[in-house]
């Protein structure tokens, strides 16, 4: 296979753009990409502060890199989930990473803040995603307001967003399909969210990061096992192998013509007003993660 | 034909196995004969785009040549978690 733009071999082969590239133009092809969202979605500029959220995954160490390299004003942020193992070896691959490319990076710890993931998997009956998920996104939204960073970046894939995206139209979820996308505005109390690799597939990022020799975590979350999304990732990567292209359709045909068709079934919410302990945005007196670190008290 | 001839005769069909690292379950197989990259893929029951297919530090498409003695390494790349 030759590379589209200088027929030199290809290294990496796109059926999903009919196309296969040589290393520097995939680097050429995947910088392009991610100009071309930050641009079409108006997430950002490069007069913001960006906080980017790290766990040490390919997805979000591609971000953190690409976005530093083409100039914006970037920080890094770990939440330390406090899982033995594991969430010491992303610690050590994101300081590295970010100490080799000179990125301020910050880490919260879990543990300080009386919500260790472990602690929380023993003592509460839920799924731990569905917790996990709260926890991060509570403090990747309070650093990043308490310390004056106007957007927070998120290293979602293409393959996140159609796997929600299926799972939102099985579900017919029309309050998630209205706010759905690689943009949610800053809102009460809550910093604008954005997805600047919407458009890159996981293989892209993988990709991405092993020709830029990224050191990331490979070893999957031990809590993850019979995580839904897995499921629906599978079934689309199988459609994806029949039909080329069609994740990326699906989801930017969503975007341009079926989202603001839900816009009358966006989530009214209650009034949001800070929780009384933490001082963190919420609709409830305490907040959720302030919840969970009572329950952890009281069992 | 004599015995030690017949059996450097064999010997020249007999070939090298590919040996197959798989990330991130960290298991490795072998595989007698594989012509091509999307032999193995299929072999493996895998899309083009499920997994990098990784040669002495190189990335490899479907359509490239795997030799006798290859190590192959084929990292997943759908993110759990």
């Amino acid at each position: 296979m030759k590379c589209k733009r200088c027929k030199e071999p290809a290294v990496v082969a796109l059926p999903s753009h009919h196309t296969g590239f040589c290393e520097p133009c995939y680097l050429q092809f995947f910088q392009r990409q991610v100009k071309r969202a930050i641009k079409e979605e108006r997430l950002f500029t490069p007069e913001d502060r960006i906080l980017v959220a790290v766990s040490g995954g390919k997805d979000s160490l591609a971000l953190l890199w690409q976005l530093r390299d083409l100039g914006y004003n970037v920080h890094g942020l770990h939440v330390d989930l406090g899982i033995p193992d594991s969430s010491d070896r992303a610690k050590t691959a994101i300081a590295a990473f970010c100490d080799q490319q000179a990125i301020p990076l910050h880490i919260v710890s879990t543990e300080e803040a009386g919500v260790a993931i472990p602690d929380l998997a023993e003592r509460i009956d839920q799924p731990v995603c569905s917790f996990c998920g709260k926890i991060k996104r509570h403090f990747f939204n309070t650093y990043a307001v308490e310390h004056g960073f106007n957007v927070l970046a998120t290293g979602h894939n293409l393959d996140d967003e159609v796997s929600r995206l299926f799972a939102n139209t099985l579900g017919w979820k029309t309050d998630y399909l209205a706010t759905q996308g690689p943009l949610l505005p800053a809102d009460n109390g809550f910093a604008r969210k954005v997805k600047p690799l919407y458009r890159h597939s996981e293989f892209e990022t993988a990709a991405f990061c092993f020709l830029k020799g990224i050191e990331h975590v490979k070893a999957p979350c031990p809590y993850s096992q019979g995580a839904s999304f897995t499921l629906y990732k599978k079934l689309l990567n199988d459609l994806e192998t029949e039909q080329p292209g069609r994740k990326l359709f699906f989801y930017q045909e969503f975007l341009r013509r079926a989202k603001n068709s839900f816009q009358d079934h966006a989530p009214k919410h209650p009034p949001i007003a800070p929780c009384i302990r933490c001082g963190a945005p919420t609709s409830a007196e305490i907040c959720s993660v302030c919840r969970l670190r009572n329950k952890l008290a009281t069992t | 034909m004599s015995a030690e001839i017949r059996s450097q005769a064999a010997s020249r069909y007999e070939q090298d196995p590919i040996t197959v690292w798989v990330e991130p379950e960290d298991e490795s197989c072998q595989f007698p004969s594989l012509n091509t990259v999307q032999q193995l893929l299929n072999r493996l029951g895998l899309g083009v785009n499920d997994a990098l297919i990784i040669r002495n530090n190189t990335l490899l498409t479907p359509d490239r040549k795997l030799q006798p003695g290859d190590h192959i390494t084929v990292r997943h790349v759908t993110s759990r978690g």
